[in-house]
């Protein structure tokens, strides 16, 4: 294999740009798919989820990274699935019913794509029925649930109350967050992992998926 | 010259209770997270709670802080209190009026402030002014957190504001009988003061059925006035200061395009002129007041108001002459430009070696710049969208006035070099207390009011901006300087 840490770099610098033409010549070159997501791709995004934790990033660069991160994994997605290669996990994302706010929400699915996971984002206000039809749908084996207000949070428990009542919550593993979410929110409304940051979901999401 | 209050214990009460008294802050509700509300032991005895060890580090413990949220005592104390003396923005302009009998009065009903002013209807001047901080303020510094609470405990958030009001309007009025009081204040003001439900502001729309509703007479209040009027709110959570601010300013007669910008807690915009509005509220504020900033506090004595780049670092003015305790809003977005302009700052909000350094201490971190960024770029996405959804072009837009005690202190050109002000032609003009002003405006000018009143109301659009498609991109790109 031949050395594609210009991809990894581009990455990192957030350069949509750079990181798809690198991919197109790399497959062009006749590489898997797999082993340069394995050792580019994902070493670029955990960089860049440290940069982000050690305060040296802030959104707009990791926003940047999470759309170079898919610009690079677009061309690979067809290889990957004649290869037979199955996604990390499959996560059914939303921001709850009541809160409008998306943006966090949107980075945690950017950051999980890049992770390796299939997302299924159903954008925000989301009702709870709509969470359970996309688990039946797609067989997905992680929600994950975002809030961005205090009097919005409630919505959280009512979703997982909801899926609980349609028989799908065993089927599930249910992650939140949002800026007013802790820890301990998570716990009383028992969710099965709280990620303080949109990095520390992908982490988070893996873990989940490790435990099955 | 520090200044320094001295305590004794209460029977019932504790040292937390008799610090808020005093108008001591909770910025986070009073559940220990913020640190904001932090004071120093200068003598006595303040035991440390494990709440404490956790917002407070080692070194500030053993120098002497404490949270007053969580302080009490058995001994007679001495306290350094960090928010002291609020610099809150009355407002003395003249506005043009139609002469009546005796006495009314406005109040401006603020999420952290409270002014309240006497006005001689016969003359239009104003006899007293009185300013205060919102006794809701130990339930959370902003909007969503004191709607939360009243979710929870109905009522007591309306019991406390009509409680302060009622003290601070018997103590201008001095006896003289009141025939009119006028309210503004934003849409959760509003209806915690009339006692509506709040549950249509908990969640999407976020839109009240009560928006107008806002009528008493002074005895169902427990005022000595014959009538009290709640201003109407425009939409969402932009309530009737911001409606006041629109007729201060004038822009519902104005032929130009103005904006108008009331970067109070609960941020407030406008764009348009008589021809139709376009205004939205964003919760961009407490940075702008010393919150969620790690030395942060309100303009008062002791705080860094402004900074300048010299020769080898940064020059600091300290309010009051008093050494420098920490940093208000417009410190903070001057010490930042001057960053930008060392290049200390990075246009992505890096900052180099993660501390500026500023006076005596008081220094700002890594995660103050990433807050700033946070709530400059949301007011500055704010105003981008309503210039798109007007459909103006930057250019055509004639005048920003800068409404609110922080608009009319920080300095335009540092605001500008942040990017929270846009780069655009148009003068930026302090408005002072514009909400005040224009409730002062609607008091003296009985027989037009309902017109002025009506005119806002049917030009003005409520844009909510995070249901913008365009929003984040535009928040996104905005938290850059430059």
């Amino acid at each position: 294999m031949a050395d594609w840490d210009r991809l990894r770099q581009a990455i990192i610098g957030g350069d949509a740009k750079t990181a798809g033409a690198v991919a197109h010549e790399a497959i062009a070159a006749g590489e898997e798919a797999l082993p340069l997501i394995q050792k580019y791709m994902v070493p670029a995004m955990d960089e860049v989820g440290r940069l982000y934790e050690c305060e040296e990033y802030f959104v707009p660069e990791l926003l940047l990274s999470a759309r170079a991160m898919k610009a690079a994994l677009d061309p690979l997605r067809p290889l990957l699935a004649a290869s037979g290669a199955k996604p990390a996990g499959k996560v059914v994302i939303g921001t709850v019913k009541g809160d409008l706010h998306d943006i966090g929400k949107n980075l945690v699915a950017s950051l999980l794509e890049g992770g390796g996971f299939e997302v299924i984002d159903l954008g925000a206000d989301v009702a709870p029925q709509k969470f359970i039809d996309a688990v039946e749908t797609t067989g997905a084996n992680i929600v994950a649930l975002s809030a961005l207000l205090t009097v919005t949070m409630p919505s959280i428990k009512t979703t997982i109350e909801a899926l609980k009542a349609a028989g799908v919550r065993d089927r599930v593993k249910v992650m939140v967050g949002g800026a007013p979410v802790t820890q301990q929110f998570a716990d009383q409304v028992g969710a099965d992992a709280y990620s303080e940051s949109a990095t520390s979901a992908v982490t988070a999401a893996r873990r989940l998926v490790a435990a099955g | 010259m520090a200044e320094y209050v001295g305590l004794k214990p209460q029977p019932g009460r504790t040292l937390s209770d008799q610090l808020f008294q005093l108008g001591l802050e909770f910025p986070c509700g009073g559940c220990s997270s913020c640190g904001g509300c932090r004071v120093r032991l200068i003598g006595g005895e303040i035991p440390i709670t494990e709440h404490m060890r956790e917002a407070l580090s080692e070194g500030e413990l053993a120098a002497g802080w404490r949270l007053a949220c969580q302080a009490d005592a058995s001994v007679p104390v001495t306290l350094d209190i960090e928010q002291w003396s609020a610099r809150i923005l009355t407002d003395n302009a003249r506005v043009a009026f139609e002469p009546a009998e005796g006495y009314g009065a406005v109040i401006d009903l603020g999420t952290t402030t409270l002014v309240v002013e006497l006005v001689d209807l016969a003359t239009g001047d104003i006899r007293a002014v009185l300013a205060g901080l919102n006794p809701q303020g130990r339930q959370g510094s902003d909007v969503m957190s004191r709607i939360e609470f009243d979710l929870r405990s109905p009522g007591v958030l309306t019991g406390l504001i009509r409680g302060a009001l009622g003290a601070m309007l018997a103590d201008v009025a001095q006896g003289r009988p009141l025939r009119e009081v006028l309210l503004c204040g934003n849409t959760a003001m509003h209806h915690l003061f009339c006692g509506h439900s709040v549950a249509p502001l908990s969640q999407v729309p976020f839109s009240s059925p009560l928006l107008r509703n806002g009528e008493f007479r002074g005895e169902d209040l427990g005022w000595s006035a014959a009538s009290v009027s709640f201003l109407p709110c425009v939409g969402g959570f932009v309530g009737s200061d911001l409606l006041a601010g629109l007729v201060a300013c004038g822009m519902t007669e104005s032929e130009q395009v103005v904006a108008l910008l009331d970067l109070g807690t609960n941020g407030e915009i406008a764009l348009g002129n008589r021809d139709g509005i376009v205004c939205a509220s964003t919760a961009a504020g407490p940075a702008f007041e010393g919150g969620r900033i790690r030395m942060g506090m309100r303009a008062g004595d002791g705080a860094i108001d402004r900074v300048e780049a010299a020769a080898g670092g940064l020059r600091c003015h300290v309010l009051g002459g008093v050494t420098a305790r920490g940093i208000c809003g417009s410190g903070l977005v001057d010490a930042v430009a001057a960053g930008l302009h060392q290049a200390s700052v990075a246009a992505s909000g890096r900052l180099a070696g993660g501390l500026l350094p500023l006076r005596d201490g008081v220094h700002l971190t890594q995660s103050d710049i990433r807050e700033l960024q946070l709530a400059k770029g949301a007011i500055a996405a704010g105003l981008e969208i309503l210039r798109k959804q007007l459909g103006v072009e930057a250019g055509s837009v004639r005048t920003i006035y800068l409404a609110g005690a922080f608009g009319n202190y920080v300095r335009v050109e540092s605001a500008r070099r942040i990017g929270l002000l846009p780069s655009w032609e148009a003068p930026v003009v302090p408005a002072g207390n514009s909400a005040v002003r224009g409730a002062r405006l609607l008091l003296l000018n009985a027989s037009r009011r309902n017109q002025l009143i009506g005119r806002v109301l049917r030009l003005a659009r409520h844009v909510e901006l995070a249901g913008d498609p365009e929003f984040q991109e535009t928040f996104i790109e905005k938290m850059r300087f430059g």
